[in-house]
């Protein structure tokens, strides 16, 4: 695709929310939904370190606030920490295998949930209780299933076509 | 040196975007209903609403067959259970049709209102709120069909919810199930006051407030009662009573009512023009 690479983020973040919107927010186990406006932040993280992630995620965040009943900057200040966290996480990776990726989407998204709960209830929402534990676990799993494109569709929005981390570690 | 110094800008950085979500979230916050925030928020939906529209009649087809997938189970034993509520139903619209005669007559008489006198404007189900912690619907109509924050969303069964935010092509419903919900009930044997209160997932609705003393019945009609702040106009149907156990020593029983609308599978709803006066 040659499209202007400026173009591209602001694409990939539309689709992302149309995509949880409309199709995922119909695809629900146990009442829970994959959330992929989360897989964006950790995806961020996982292709293009702790800054990009930090970036993606504050954008991420942000939109789909202006669509949750929630106060406007819960989800953005959670998926900044989460895209930070997943890009520290993966630093020391040098040869990022599929499965890695999978696990630390996994990993980061189930983490991303506990968090919302946290802050969430730190500002007066009800979040915490058993239910949590499923939400963690569907979209943990969920995430981690989507986690392969979700990467490829990030990598090509920050304009690499190829993941930007093993091109790296190939070059030190 | 080159590493430790990118380290310490991703930092920076990391802390400049954090700081200005918790800004973001404090104004959200402080503005509550009417702030600068919400008006951005408003005005994203309805540009954003066209769009999702359009994308939601190309995917539904496919994302309704995923769905229903994960359903087919349930769904047999559905219909099983629905056959039977079909013959019992039946039965019951017998009796309930005296029943309502001698209802009429005696609202005639002592001149009460219920909903179904009031004005209501129906609307379709555009979507469930893309979030996993709330359970929240969306209505195409919005304040340009006089909808506001606060109206009573129904169905002809009974009560799905209120509306808590409305733009001008769009509302946010807040269902019976969600954990922010309490809703002022009365349990129809007995007129016995309660409050149904959601607790964010699709199992049944505890009630609180029924004393052990007070009789009831498997399977009872729970409807509003107009109480607990004045949320619901009286004589909605909520539900029907699932379980009642009464644990020992404790003061109210543990009550749990089916609500009597399908909330998972709302396709057409109807708001009422009624705004709660409290």
């Amino acid at each position: 695709m040659r499209s202007d690479p400026r173009l591209r983020l602001p694409i990939m973040l539309i689709v992302a929310l149309l995509v949880q919107t409309t199709v995922l927010a119909r695809m629900r186990v146990w009442g829970v939904m994959p959330d992929f406006m989360l897989l964006v932040a950790v995806a961020g993280g996982i292709t293009a370190g702790p800054t990009r992630g930090a970036a993606l995620g504050f954008a991420s965040g942000m939109l789909i606030d202006l669509f949750l009943p929630t106060p406007l900057g819960l989800s953005a200040l959670v998926f900044t920490l989460v895209g930070y966290g997943v890009g520290v996480a993966n630093t020391g990776v040098l040869r990022s295998a599929w499965y890695i990726s999978v696990l630390t989407a996994a990993a980061g998204s189930t983490a991303g949930v506990v968090l919302y709960a946290v802050v969430g209830s730190v500002l007066g929402e009800r979040m915490i209780d058993g239910h949590l534990a499923t939400i963690a676990l569907v979209v943990g799993v969920s995430n981690a299933v989507l986690a392969p494109v979700a990467v490829r569709f990030v990598a090509w929005s920050l304009g690499s076509e190829r993941r930007r981390r093993p091109l790296k570690a190939g070059a030190t | 040196m080159a590493v430790y110094r990118r380290s310490r800008r991703s930092r920076f950085f990391l802390v400049l975007l954090a700081l200005t979500s918790v800004t973001v979230l404090t104004l959200d916050y402080r503005g509550g209903g009417d702030g600068a925030l919400e008006s951005v928020r408003r005005t994203a939906r309805d540009a954003f609403a066209p769009v999702q529209s359009a994308a939601d009649w190309v995917v539904s087809p496919v994302a309704g067959f995923f769905s229903n997938m994960g359903d087919f189970g349930d769904l047999r034993k559905e219909n099983a259970s629905l056959r039977r509520q079909l013959d019992e139903a039946r039965a019951e619209a017998i009796r309930g049709a005296d029943a309502d005669r001698e209802r009429q007559g005696l609202l005639q008489l002592q001149g009460l209102d219920y909903a179904g006198g009031l004005d209501s404007v129906p609307a379709r189900v555009v979507s469930s709120a893309p979030t996993n912690f709330q359970l929240t619907i969306t209505l195409d109509r919005g304040t340009d069909a006089r909808l506001d924050v606060g109206m009573p969303v129904v169905t002809s069964a009974g009560l799905v919810g209120r509306i808590t935010e409305v733009s001008k092509i769009r509302s946010t419903v807040l269902l019976i199930t969600d954990r922010q919900s309490n809703v002022g009930v009365r349990l129809a044997n007995s007129g016995e006051p309660g409050v149904a209160r959601g607790d964010g997932s699709r199992n049944p609705l505890p009630v609180d407030l029924i004393t052990t003393e007070v009789p009831v019945a498997v399977g009872e009609p729970v409807v509003t009662s107009g109480l607990e702040r004045g949320l619901f106009p009286a004589q909605i149907p909520v539900g029907r009573v699932r379980s009642v156990t009464e644990p020992p020593g404790a003061l109210q029983k543990d009550i749990l009512v089916d609500p009597v609308v399908d909330l998972v599978r709302l396709e057409f709803v109807r708001v009422l023009l009624w705004k709660p006066t409290g």
